[in-house]
């Protein structure tokens, strides 16, 4: 064990706070908001990554791979969802997209 | 390393490649023009693969190179220019007010987190290194259901994307 | 003998595949047709070499199909007299009816599917009749099913014909139920799905099995074959192309049932209960579409209701133990029943597709070229002594009388009944169709018959005829009765190993002549009616709209509208109510008045919220904060 697991966690929570941050901040462009999502997902994959290290058991890293799968099937899905909103309206702001309220 | 026992060099690396993990996700976040905003994300992606491959899991730090830092951002990017987003004229940081409330709530987890993570001590068990036989084992022999369910859901993707993204009239 | 075998069935299975890939696109019409055609004359030629080199039964696997375990049915083929005998059968009167089938299809715009489907069809019932093990006839067995369904209802734009179809397939289907029991039992019976082997098995098993075994096959032969009661999709079957009629009556489809319970009667033989019941249900059968055919006016429906009461014969031969009699009567009724089912397309094509036979009449002098081969095929159906039909079917009456006993006795009866009523309605047809002087008796609605203005009919539909009209009559000599010399069919069956007993010599002369004369009996009944002087009077009075009895055999014994009120209505209604009541009423209504109650609350927290995105993401952080916040410093 090269650093302590609370280090590890450390790292991920920063992580994971950048992400949230980045989601929240970027309303106005949806793929920043779904790049903030990435970041988040990545900072879970950290956390399994690290606990699979620190017991020396391969469950960890099999949910990481799991997520990344996960992953690439959500984000194939929301860029064609973003490519099928921007050709209806033409804009990528989050708040424009309103009609379920309705 | 060189021959000789060097305990902490790879923990000086973990701590490197922590720090670019880090400058490079704030770049990414704060920058306006989102095709920087990916190369600065696709730099603090290679380097946390590297903190995989610290981490004894070489399998993922691929992966994490391959679809992350490859396959996924690079679709972003195409998305990107596909829906011509890339202008710098056009480009503009959210206004600072915005800014606020959402450091604020991510402040709160991430110093909630730390104290929880900082008091959270246990050795280290059984530091077996993990193979990449143990890692396909588990994978395909525990976890065989999950595989499944996982590549029946990359098809439904591949079918939603598919008709979200055909051309109507 | 294994290329032979091979070819027998590739090569309309490939014509079929051909047409329906290439056809009207790459081939020409014209090539389509010729493919179609020498196919199935290839295949005649490929059995003819394998009978030629036919030494004893051959089995032979092609192709490994389905194996799992215990259970094994590969693509093998089984060669005996008795599937070699319908294999020449088959490939002769549809190579035949192929080539009418080029004349009567030469207007018709889809005639590329017409010869796919018409390929297919024979390579599904040579598959039948050539299939080793249950499993590939029973493939063969759907596949005539389907393509009969297809070809029923070719013109498929008339709302009429598409039904017809359906009925077929939906009729045939029920019977074909009994068979997949049947077949997926023996196996777990027998643990083998072989026929050779299963034939030998019949005297392992309790006679309660054999006899429930032996009942799904007459289940099934039921629908195939269109015995009582489940004839009705015989009689609509007339809505297809004549040459499609000609193929389904005379050498596929409706033989089939025939032929399963001829292939199984070893191992369904052993219960006495089954050949009772095999029995009965021809006697019946024949008995009424005989009287069925008697009233009816569309010339193809009485040609139908005549196919459903001579395969009534053959299951009674069945049901006698006399499988030999059983198959000569098949050949001889494949020859010329397709004979007469093309004359009947010829004089309806020439009469620019007049069915009613009483708008006909005189047609003797205008169509001498399809009169005489019809009239020599009436003579078979009727039974006329010396033609190939009279031999036959005097085999199996000799047969059913050399059975004895009360049942048997009066089958015997029924049948010679219905030889009666098969002189009779044969003789009337011929009579009311060819005979007289030609002059119409009806006030001219239609095409007017006595002003010449027939069509021209082609060459190729005209001369199929003619072998068959040999075949026919000279029938007899496959077979002749042992006084006269040994029939050659029945040496080369008796390899089947069925140990048919023969009657004595006086006894069978007497037979004969029995027959005979109720032959004669029935024409001489037809010619008082409809010969001579009294025909105008005859003619003018079956104008009126039947009554009575008539109106009940007319509509054949109102059949359908007894199973229009026992079984499709009530259905109708069931589904009916389910769909309306149970359906839409209770799960849709439930399900619309779960959903409309989501919908308002949705609505009614769409109308509280902002419905912005980034507020509700903005709300769910703060969530988390204050959740993983308590977390920390909350907790005791």
């Amino acid at each position: 064990m090269i650093v302590p697991l609370a280090h590890v966690l450390i790292l991920a929570a920063i992580l994971f706070g950048l992400g949230l941050v980045c989601t929240l901040v970027w309303r106005s462009n949806v793929i920043m908001l779904l790049i903030g999502i990435e970041i988040m997902l990545n900072a879970a994959m950290l956390v399994f990554v690290g606990g699979s290290n620190h017991w020396g058991m391969a469950d960890g890293q099999v949910f990481a791979l799991i997520i990344m799968a996960m992953t690439s099937a959500e984000v194939s899905l929301a860029l064609a969802l973003v490519v099928y909103l921007h050709r209806r309206k033409n804009t990528v702001d989050v708040d424009e997209f309103r009609e379920l309220q309705d | 390393m060189y021959g000789g026992y060097c305990p902490d060099m790879e923990t000086y690396l973990f701590y490197i490649l922590a720090t670019v993990t880090v400058i490079g996700t704030i770049l990414a976040i704060t920058e306006k023009h989102p095709v920087h905003a990916i190369v600065y994300l696709v730099t603090s992606f290679f380097s946390l693969a590297s903190i995989f491959f610290l981490l004894s899991a070489p399998l993922i730090a691929m992966f994490e190179v391959i679809i992350y830092a490859g396959a996924v951002m690079v679709l972003f990017m195409f998305v990107i220019m596909m829906l011509d987003l890339g202008r710098a004229d056009e480009a503009k940081r959210p206004p600072l007010r915005q800014w606020f409330l959402p450091v604020i709530l991510g402040g709160i987890i991430l110093v909630s987190i730390g104290v929880l993570a900082a008091g959270y001590v246990t050795t280290p068990h059984a530091p077996g290194a993990i193979t990449v036989r143990d890692f396909a084992v588990t994978l395909f022999r525990k976890y065989g259901v999950a595989v499944e369910i996982i590549s029946m859901q990359l098809l439904f993707a591949v079918v939603g994307a598919l008709y979200l993204g055909r051309r109507r009239p | 003998m294994k290329a032979y075998l091979e070819l027998i069935i590739l090569l309309p299975l490939l014509g079929a595949i051909i047409n329906a890939l290439l056809g009207g696109r790459l081939l020409s019409r014209r090539a389509s047709e010729w493919l179609a055609c020498a196919v199935i004359w290839g295949s005649f030629a490929a059995t003819l070499a394998a009978a030629i080199v036919y030494r004893a039964p051959a089995t032979v696997e092609i192709v490994s199909w389905l194996s799992d375990f215990d259970f094994k049915a590969s693509l093998t083929l089984y060669l005996d007299p008795l599937s070699l005998s319908l294999c020449l059968m088959i490939t002769f009167v549809c190579g035949l009816i192929h080539l009418y089938a080029v004349g009567y299809m030469k207007d018709d715009p889809s005639s590329v599917r017409f010869f796919a489907l018409l390929n297919l069809f024979v390579a599904a019932m040579l598959m039948l009749v050539l299939a080793e093990n249950l499993p590939l006839l029973y493939l063969g067995w759907e596949g005539v099913g389907f393509c009969s369904y297809a070809l029923i209802g070719f013109w498929h734009t008339k709302p009429a014909n598409a039904t017809a179809g359906r009925k077929a397939f939906i009729v045939t289907r029920i019977g074909d139920t009994g068979l997949g029991i049947a077949v997926v039992w023996m196996f777990e019976l027998f643990g083998t799905e072989s026929i050779p082997h299963l034939n030998q098995m019949g005297h392992l098993l309790p006679a309660g099995i054999v006899t429930a075994l032996g009942l799904l096959m007459l289940l099934a032969a039921m629908g195939k074959s269109a015995q009582v009661p489940l004839m009705v999709w015989l009689p609509d079957a007339m809505a297809g192309p004549t040459p499609v009629s000609a193929q389904i009556h005379a050498a596929t489809m409706v033989t089939a049932g025939v032929y399963l319970l001829m292939r199984m009667f070893p191992l369904i033989g052993v219960s006495p209960t089954v050949t009772a019941a095999i029995a009965i249900t021809g006697a019946l059968t024949a008995f009424y579409g005989a009287t069925c055919a008697l009233v009816q006016r569309d010339l193809k429906r009485i040609l139908a209701y005549s196919t459903i009461s001579q395969i009534g014969y053959m299951m009674l031969g069945v049901g006698a133990g006399a499988i030999t009699a059983a198959t000569f009567h098949l050949l001889v009724h494949a020859f010329f029943k397709a004979l007469l089912f093309l004359g009947a397309g010829c004089v309806i094509t020439a009469l620019h597709h007049e069915q009613d036979i009483f708008r006909m009449g005189g047609l003797r002098r205008t169509l001498p070229g399809i009169f005489w081969p019809f009239l020599a095929g009436a003579l078979c159906l009727a039974g006329v002594p010396l033609t190939g039909g009279f031999f036959s079917k005097d085999g199996i009456l000799g047969a059913v009388w050399l059975k004895g006993g009360a049942l048997y006795g009066g089958l015997y009866v029924v049948g010679l009944v219905t030889a009666f009523i098969t002189a009779v309605y044969t003789a009337r047809m011929v009579l009311v169709v060819f005979c007289g002087d030609g002059i119409h008796p009806l006030p001219p609605g239609g095409g007017g018959l006595g002003r010449g203005g027939l069509k021209q009919l082609p060459r190729i539909m005209e001369w199929p005829l003619i072998p068959l009209a040999i075949l026919g009559l000279c029938g007899g000599l496959l077979n002749l009765p042992e006084y006269m010399g040994n029939g050659l069919l029945h040496l080369f069956l008796l390899s089947l190993g069925s140990h048919e007993q023969t009657l004595p010599h006086s006894t069978e002369i007497l037979l004969q002549g029995v027959a005979a004369a109720v032959a004669a009996a029935g024409i001489l009944t037809a010619w008082f009616r409809y010969g001579g002087k009294r025909r105008q009077e005859s003619l003018a009075k079956e104008q009126k709209p039947a009554g009575g009895i008539a109106a009940f055999l007319l509509e054949g014994w109102r059949v359908d509208a007894l199973y229009d009120l026992l079984l499709v209505r009530p259905y109708t209604r069931l589904s009916t109510f389910l769909w309306q009541q149970l359906d839409e009423g209770c799960i849709d209504d439930s399900l619309d008045r779960m959903a409309s109650l989501f919908g308002r609350c949705g609505q009614w927290l769409g109308g509280r919220g902002q419905g912005r995105v980034s507020l509700s993401l903005l709300g769910m952080a703060a969530g988390a904060a204050l959740m993983v916040f308590w977390m920390v410093w909350g907790m005791p």
